[in-house]
């Protein structure tokens, strides 16, 4: 197919995907609406409809619609940890290693480097970035226990790294409430971080009055670009993709099979892990999760939505983050039940990541394509034999 | 005279998703009660055009017509149902199972609600004796050799009812008296009035057995012929549009030292079987040492312990004077060893990975391709570039899926690599099995061109013509030994061959003995 047909299918493939998923909301917020009367009804339909779609990016009042940088910025946000864990999954599903171990990960980084943070007083910006790689370092070992799991035991990593976040889960509880935890406070929540540890605001120029939206969003950026030279321009990368696509090859070729899929994870730790530093130090004023964060798990949808390709991770992190801005922005302008706000992030998700989604037309053009290749094979044959004769 | 057609399928098109044509209007009928051979290089559109008539592609347009009536073969299923059965190159059975289980997967005999493993024990055996196809009913997929695994997907066709039968290749894994066996089974079904089509290159099988011809060439049907009507070089031409010297012209061998030294490899396989057998001999530089023997008899063993996929029980292998026995695949590479393995989609290629991607994979950490942390680009793209070119493979770019190309080209990739990267020693197995006649002839020619510039090459091949056309000399495996070693191959016969690999005769200890050159 060439590349302008191949643009085109993928434009009307996610303007379609986006209408039909709309359409089916909308039916679901229809039945749900508030209001008597047809018309009620369909008025606050509209209503949640004009919420989630531009609900993130503006206010939308009476007087009209007007653009809200705090809102972009709290989008932007949302990014951060989540592109930290989609690269992680990317790097680690690339090896064909699905391990899961993201969610933990961002979870025992958050709380590692929330102790360093603590308890290590270091100058200020040293503080950061120590505490971050800490954290990082700290997962990354851990995911050492799936990966050589795998590797000498040939235990599957999947079903080890899912139990392995609730182990972490429940060990970091412990250790707050044994050890960490603030007895004067009536949560449980650690002693205030250390002023030198905090990632700063990005800035507080007036579009982007956000508290939220730290450095932590440029050095995620920086990540992507990393990642993306790692996977695609390193031979690394490059082992751990051929290893993906097939290991017996892999080995054949006099690849260190077994070594590569342990540093796939230890890297995949890694990047979970700083990425859980960078959201509790850039966000948090003590460390006070109970609860896994659920980041590890979008990074997982991500990583698909990208294909796997670190450049790509930060499209579909801003798609997720809008999504639940606009779902957030529903729920709360437009009465629509928390409930449904899953179903239709759901039914979005569904067609975007449908690949046989439109295959017929596809398809058509493909042929298209071809004929028209052959043809143009057959003419030029043709002029050859003319110029020869 | 429609009538006299069981199958037939008019103006196929077939355009797959990756924008190939791979059918481009192509007319292809079967008599009742004939054996069609079908033929082309690949990539001429058989195997797609096959896997239309079984149900597992779509046509993009055309129509199939099955005992009178338009069908749409959606299935392999609905296929089945309308008689068709399809024996594929590689095989598509459950190694895990057994091969009665694999024999009726899908419509296995119940008791109660388990499968009833003697039922199905017994309809193996009885299919099994009624076309004369021996199989053992009992014994895992896994553990068969591959000429029983052909008569499994045989049979298991023969019981689903089929009376259309598709080979795709069958004898490319076959001995010759293994391939005579396999006609004679093929002439009396047909007799019994089943159709066969029969995808082969070998010229002589074809004219042996076939009845009628179509040879495609580019994705069309251009030509069809009554067999005894074309002669084996004029089908040669037709497919290819030129004529093929099958017949690889080399100097004499001037073999120098020692490169590969193997003495004494034994082992035992896990079901206790000796798959080795006390096995000696040298290759040397400059020589090709070939390889002969009925398929299942230690060469994969032997290959295997050479490039340390397995560990041997016992016995050493060194090249140039090092051993090569229980290291990692990167130190063998290192020093000097390649491999065309046998099974090329399996370890030969990352089917999904690029053309260029699969042509570094054994030396991505070399310091050539690498700038520090990161790759060379450059360094890569024109060494891809010059593969591709060398070795003629036929595609858009080096960026181009691997896994898209046909057949023979693949194997150019394999063999692009394999011979680029200054070995000492290629072992070749099987390196033209299955392959067009173009892509053979050149592989060939490069194999003996390496080894007149110094290398050695230990070719293993189930093809008798082309291991005794090849090799300089020549030992024979059977049951695990060597029986037979020939330091001429000039003066061979097909018969001399076939009774050694069949193991009715064997050499004295000291006659094989002279292929350790000390």
């Amino acid at each position: 197919m060439s590349k302008k047909r191949q643009i085109t299918f993928s434009l009307v493939r996610g303007a379609l995907a986006i209408l039909i998923a709309l359409l089916v909301a909308m039916l679901l917020i229809f039945i749900s609406a508030g209001g008597d009367t047809f018309g009620a009804k369909l008025a606050a339909t509209g209503e949640a409809l004009k919420q989630l779609l531009v609900g993130p990016l503006f206010r939308v009042n009476t007087n009209g619609v007007s653009f809200e940088g705090k809102r972009l910025a709290d989008i932007l946000a949302a990014m951060i940890p989540t592109t930290f864990t989609g690269l992680a999954v990317c790097i680690m599903f690339s090896a064909n290693q699905f391990n899961l171990g993201a969610e933990g990960g961002i979870m025992l980084g958050a709380f590692v480097s929330g102790i360093v943070a603590i308890y290590v007083p270091m100058p200020p910006v040293i503080h950061a970035v120590a505490a971050v790689l800490i954290g990082g370092i700290a997962v990354g070992l851990v995911m050492l226990i799936p990966a050589l799991l795998k590797v000498k035991l040939d235990v599957s990593e999947m079903v080890c790294s899912l139990m392995l976040n609730y182990i972490i889960m429940y060990f970091i509880k412990y250790l707050m409430n044994a050890y960490y935890a603030d007895k004067s406070k009536g949560q449980i929540q650690t002693y205030p971080f250390l002023n030198s540890s905090r990632i700063a605001p990005l800035g507080s120029s007036p579009i982007f009055n956000s508290a939220k939206l730290t450095v932590g969003f440029v050095i995620a950026l920086i990540a992507v670009v990393v990642c993306g030279l790692f996977m695609y321009r390193s031979r690394w990368g490059y082992q751990i993709r051929m290893i993906g696509i097939n290991q017996d090859f892999a080995k054949y070729s006099g690849m260190k099979v077994g070594f590569i899929i342990v540093i796939s994870q230890l890297i995949g730790g890694f990047l979970s892990g700083a990425g859980g530093g960078i959201e509790m130090l850039g966000r948090y004023p003590t460390f006070s999760w109970s609860a896994l964060p659920g980041y590890g798990w979008t990074g997982i949808t991500i990583a698909i939505l990208a294909g796997n390709n670190p450049l790509f991770v930060p499209l579909a992190a801003f798609f997720m983050a809008y999504l639940q801005k606009g779902c957030d922005m529903m729920a709360t302008y437009a009465n629509v039940p928390m409930q449904l706000i899953d179903i239709v992030q759901g039914v979005i998700f569904l067609f975007f990541a449908a690949e046989q989604f439109l295959s017929k037309y596809r398809q058509k053009l493909v042929v298209k394509t071809a004929q028209e290749e052959i043809a143009a094979k057959a003419a030029l044959a043709q002029e050859g034999g003319n110029a020869n004769g | 005279m429609a009538e006299e057609y069981v199958v037939q399928m008019k103006k196929i098109e077939k355009v797959y998703s990756n924008g190939v044509a791979a059918n481009q209007g192509v007319d292809f009928n079967l008599k009742k009660g004939e054996i069609h051979a079908l033929m082309g290089e690949n990539g001429a559109g058989k195997s797609t055009l096959m896997k239309m008539l079984f149900g597992m592609e779509q046509p993009t347009s055309g129509e199939i017509v099955i005992n009178g009536e338009s069908v749409v073969l959606s299935s392999p299923s609905v296929a089945i149902s309308k008689g068709i059965g399809m024996v594929h190159q590689h095989f598509m059975l459950v190694p895990s199972l057994s091969v009665a289980e694999n024999m009726v997967l899908g419509m296995a005999p119940r008791k109660g609600l388990f499968v009833d493993r003697a039922k199905c024990v017994e309809i193996t055996k009885e299919y099994s004796e009624k076309f004369n196809l021996h199989v053992e009913p009992e014994m895992r997929v896994a553990d068969i050799p591959v000429g029983m695994k052909q008569k499994v997907e045989i049979l298991k066709a023969l019981v689903r009812g089929a009376k259309i039968l598709i080979l795709d290749e069958p004898t490319a894994v076959l001995t010759a008296q293994e391939t005579q066996e396999l006609f004679k089974e093929l002439i009396s079904l047909k007799d019994q009035g089943y159709t066969i089509v029969f995808i082969s290159h070998k010229l002589n099988e074809i004219k042996e057995i076939t009845n009628r011809i179509t040879i495609m060439r580019n994705g069309r049907s251009m030509w069809v012929y009554e067999t005894e009507k074309v002669t084996k070089e004029e089908i040669s031409r037709l497919m290819v549009g030129r004529d093929v010297v099958l017949n690889v012209q080399k100097d004499e061998a001037k073999p120098a030292d020692t490169v590969l030294k193997v003495r004494d490899l034994e082992y035992v396989n896990e079901w206790n079987k000796k798959m080795l057998d006390h096995v000696s001999f040298d290759v040397r530089k400059g020589e090709i040492l070939g390889i002969a023997g009925v398929e299942g008899n230690g060469q994969k063993e032997l290959i295997d312990m050479l490039f340390s996929m397995d560990t041997p029980d016992s016995g050493s292998a060194e090249v140039q004077g090092k051993s090569i026995i229980g290291i990692n695949q990167q130190k063998i590479r290192e020093m000097g060893v390649s491999l065309v393995p046998e099974d090329r989609m399996l370890y030969g290629i990352a089917g999904k990975a690029t053309i260029e991607e699969n042509v570094i994979s054994d030396r991505s950490g070399s310091k050539k391709l690498n700038n520090g942390p990161l790759f060379n680009m450059k360094a890569i793209h024109e060494l891809s570039e010059q593969l591709v070119k060398d070795y003629t493979v036929l595609c858009k770019s080096p960026k181009q899926q691997v896994g898209m190309l046909s057949g023979g080209n693949i194997q150019k990739v394999v063999v692009a690599r394999e011979f680029s990267n200054d070995p000492v020693l290629i072992l070749a197995d099987q390196p033209t099995r299955g392959i067009d006649v173009g892509a053979t002839e050149f592989i060939r020619k490069k194999l003996v061109e390496l080894s007149r510039s110094g290398i050695a090459v230990l070719l293993v091949s189930a093809d008798l013509a082309e291991v005794m056309e090849l090799s300089d000399s020549l030992i024979v495996m059977h049951d695990g030994k060597i029986v037979a070693y020939f330091e001429d191959t000039k003066k061979l016969t097909d018969e001399e061959m076939g009774e050694y690999m069949l193991g009715l005769k064997e050499q004295s200890p000291e006659e094989i003995g002279r292929v350790c050159h000390e």
